[in-house]
C-alpha cells in the first residue's frame, strides 16, 4: 500500500472489513469505491420489523485527508430519502457523531449501526418539524451546519 | 549522504574515542577497540593512576560495570565518558602475589542491557521476556527527533561517578526525581551528608541523543516519553496500520496513533486553531478521541511537527499565553507583538516591537477620550506641522483598507469580541477562539435560541 495516504491506508482497510463483514441489511461497491477511496457509496435496506421494513436506502459519504480527525460528510442520496425525524428531505441527516461527537476511533462501520440503529427505533415516519425552512436554505454540505442535538429518543 | 557517514565511521576507523574522568579530577582521553572488555580497560588505566587494576571501578550510566562486559555492547558513542574510581573494596592476592581469579566480580552488565522497557504502569509484572528500552529524544542538536540514551548522575554533585541501586522501573521512576537510590563515587561523604543524612543519595535520570558525537557530559536532549517501540503491534488508530515507533497518549486507554498520523492529527488541530491553553502544560493537546485526562504533558512532542508548522504552534502558543495572562496583541500588520501591560494602563506601546502606541480597548492608534469616536478622517489635518512619510501612508491607506474589510464581513464573538467571518453554513456560530466557545447567532448577535434557529437558522 506504498504511496496511499495515512487516510487512504484507514479508507481502504475499512473497505476491506466492510466488504468482508457488513453489519445487516449494508452493502457496497467495491469496486466503484476503489476507483475514488474519498467517495463512498453505500446500500442500507430498512431492518425488517420496523418501520422501513422492504425499503434500500443510499448512503454517501465524503472524506476529507484529514479523516479519520475530521468527520466524514454523511448524505442519504437517491430517489429513496428515509422519512424520519432526523433526516431532511435533501438527504442531510442529523446525527450528532457526524459532527461534535466524532471521533477517530468511529469508522464507517459505527457510523452505519448508528443510522441504521436511529432507523429502526423510529415510531413515526415524518418530516423534521423545520425542513421545509432548512432545506430551502441550507448549505449543501451538511458539517455547516450546526445543529443543536436535543432530542436522543428517536 | 550522514548516513552512509555514520557507517563509514563504524566500519572503518572501528576504535572509539572515549574519555575516562578519574577520581582524582584528570580527564584521560583513550582510543578504544568496541571488543575489548572492561578488564582491558582497567589494565590500561590503572598504570595511569597509579594503581593495580583490581582496584579500580569502571562507572557508566549509573552501573559499575564488570570485568567482562564487552565495550561494544555498553552504549558508548563517540566522546562518551567513563569514570574510573578506586574501589573500597579489600583486593586479595593469593600466595603468587596474583589477582585471584575466584574473587567474586562484583560490577554488572550495562544499563541498557539490563534495563527493561518502561510502562507508564508501575505494577507491571517483572518479566524478562520484556524487550530491552528504546528511547526518543528531542534533539536540539540534530534539530530532530533521535533515538536517545538513558544517563544517570548524581542528585546532589551531578557527578556521573554514581551507582544506582535499582534499575528505574516505570517512566515515573525516570522523569520524577528522587525516585531511585544510589551511590555517589565522586564525593560520597558530601553527597551522603547532604540534609544531615535524612534522605538517601539520590539518582538523576537525563537523556543523550544517540546519533551525534557527545558534545560533553551537558550535551542532553528531552525525552519525547509517549514515544514508545511498538512492542505490543498496537495499530495506529486512525491508519489501522501497525507502524514503529508510535505515539502513546497519556489516556487510561493508552490510545496509540503512528507518528504520521500523529502528524495529520497536530496539523489539523493546528489549521483551526484547535490547541488547548492549559495552564500548567501549556498549548497542547488531548487523545484524538477524546478521553479524559489525556492532554500531552510534555510540549517537546510537537516538535515531530515540520518546521514551519512548528513555527505556527510557537506563534500562536505565544498568543494564546499573552491573551490569557490579560495581554494584547499589537494590532499592526505584520507585528503581532505580545504586551502585558501593567495595571489598567490604556496606553500601550509596543516596546521592543514595532513602536506603535494604540488604545487597549478598541486597538486603534492611541486616542483620548471615549473609544468609537467619528472618523478622524473628518478633522482637519491641515495645521498638522509634520511632515507624512509617503511610505506610512500608503500602509495607512492598506491599514484603512484592511480595516474596512474585516469591519464588513466580520462581526464580534459577543462574548470575547473576536473578529468572527462566516464563510457559508448557517447562522448558528461556535466561537473557535481556545478557551471561549460561546454559541451565538451571526443575525441576532446575541446567545443562539431556539427562536433563531426556528426563525433564521440559515438566513
Amino acid at each position: 500500500m506504498a504511496g496511499l495516504s495515512p487516510s487512504e491506508r484507514r479508507l481502504q482497510k475499512e473497505l476491506m472489513s466492510l466488504v468482508k463483514e457488513p453489519p445487516p441489511g449494508v452493502t457496497v461497491n467495491s469496486d466503484l469505491i476503489e476507483r475514488n477511496l474519498l467517495q463512498w457509496l453505500i446500500n442500507m435496506d430498512g431492518a425488517s420489523g420496523t418501520l422501513y421494513e422492504g425499503e434500500n436506502f443510499q448512503l454517501q459519504f465524503k472524506f476529507s485527508n484529514k479523516y479519520p480527525f475530521d468527520s466524514p460528510e454523511v448524505t442519504f442520496v437517491g430517489p429513496n430519502i428515509p422519512v424520519h425525524p432526523h433526516v431532511y428531505s435533501n438527504g442531510h441527516i442529523c446525527l450528532s457523531i457526524l459532527t461534535e461527537d466524532w471521533s477517530p476511533a468511529l469508522s464507517v462501520q459505527a457510523v452505519c449501526l448508528s443510522i441504521v440503529s436511529m432507523l429502526s427505533s423510529c415510531k413515526e415516519k415524518k418530516r423534521p418539524p423545520d425542513n421545509a425552512f432548512y432545506v430551502k436554505t441550507c448549505n449543501k454540505n451538511p458539517k455547516k451546519t450546526k445543529w443543536w442535538y436535543h432530542d436522543d429518543s428517536v | 549522504m550522514q548516513q552512509l557517514f555514520f557507517f563509514g565511521k563504524h566500519t572503518i576507523s572501528n576504535t572509539l574515542n572515549i574519555y575516562i574522568k578519574t577520581s582524582n579530577g584528570s580527564t584521560l582521553s583513550m582510543n578504544l577497540n568496541p571488543q575489548w572488555d572492561i578488564k582491558n580497560v582497567k589494565e590500561i588505566v590503572g598504570p595511569k593512576l597509579g594503581l593495580q587494576p583490581e582496584e579500580l571501578k569502571i562507572i557508566f550510566a549509573g552501573k559499575e560495570l564488570s570485568d567482562t562486559v564487552i565495550i561494544a555492547d555498553c552504549d558508548l558513542g563517540q566522546c562518551s565518558v567513563l569514570h574510573a574510581v578506586k574501589t573500597k573494596r579489600p583486593v586479595k592476592f593469593d600466595n603468587s602475589g596474583v589477582f585471584s581469579e575466584e574473587l567474586e566480580d562484583v560490577g554488572s552488565k550495562p544499563l541498557c542491557e539490563t534495563l527493561k522497557d518502561l510502562s507508564n504502569n508501575e505494577d507491571l509484572p517483572d518479566n524478562n521476556q520484556q524487550p530491552k528500552a528504546h528511547f526518543y529524544v528531542y534533539c536540539a542538536t540534530c534539530k530532530a527527533m533521535k533515538q536517545g540514551k538513558l544517563r544517570v548522575r548524581c542528585h546532589f554533585c551531578k557527578s556521573g561517578a554514581f551507582t544506582v541501586h535499582s534499575d528505574p522501573q516505570s517512566w515515573t521512576d525516570v522523569l520524577e526525581s528522587k525516585r531511585i537510590t544510589g551511590q555517589c563515587e565522586n564525593r560520597p561523604e558530601e553527597c551522603e551528608n547532604i540534609l544531615n543524612n535524612t534522605e538517601p543519595t539520590f539518582a538523576d535520570f537525563y537523556f543523550k541523543c544517540a546519533e551525534h558525537t557527545s558534545l560533553g557530559e551537558d550535551d542532553e536532549a528531552v525525552p519525547l516519553f509517549l514515544v514508545r517501540s511498538n512492542v505490543r503491534s498496537i495499530p495506529c488508530l486512525a491508519c489501522g496500520d501497525v507502524c514503529n515507533p508510535i505515539l502513546v497518549f497519556p489516556c487510561l486507554e493508552g490510545h496509540v496513533t503512528c507518528l504520521e498520523c500523529f502528524n495529520v492529527y497536530c496539523s489539523s488541530r493546528l489549521r483551526d486553531r484547535q490547541f488547548y491553553q492549559h495552564a500548567e502544560y501549556g498549548y497542547t493537546l488531548p487523545c484524538p478521541t477524546g478521553c479524559e485526562h489525556s492532554y500531552i504533558t510534555e510540549v517537546h512532542h510537537f516538535r515531530l511537527l515540520s518546521e514551519p508548522q512548528y513555527a505556527q504552534y510557537q506563534k500562536f502558543a505565544t498568543e494564546e499565553y499573552v491573551l490569557n495572562a490579560g495581554g494584547v496583541l499589537c494590532p499592526q500588520p505584520n507585528c503581532g507583538m505580545g504586551i502585558i501591560p501593567e495595571g489598567d494602563c490604556r496606553k500601550i506601546a509596543c516596546i521592543g516591537g514595532c513602536g506603535f502606541v494604540f488604545c487597549r480597548l478598541c486597538l486603534q492608534g492611541y486616542h483620548i477620550g471615549p473609544c468609537d469616536l467619528p472618523d478622524p478622517d473628518n478633522t482637519d489635518r491641515k495645521d498638522c506641522d509634520y511632515n507624512v512619510d509617503p511610505v506610512r501612508a500608503s500602509q495607512a491607506r492598506w491599514d484603512e483598507a484592511s480595516k474596512v474589510t474585516i469591519k464588513v464581513s466580520t462581526k464580534p464573538c459577543p462574548k470575547c469580541k473576536t473578529p468572527t467571518e462566516r464563510d457559508g453554513g448557517c447562522m448558528h456560530m461556535v466561537c473557535t477562539r481556545s478557551g471561549c466557545g460561546f454559541n451565538w447567532c451571526w443575525v441576532c448577535q446575541t446567545p443562539w435560541t431556539r427562536d433563531c434557529m426556528g426563525s433564521h437558522w440559515f438566513g
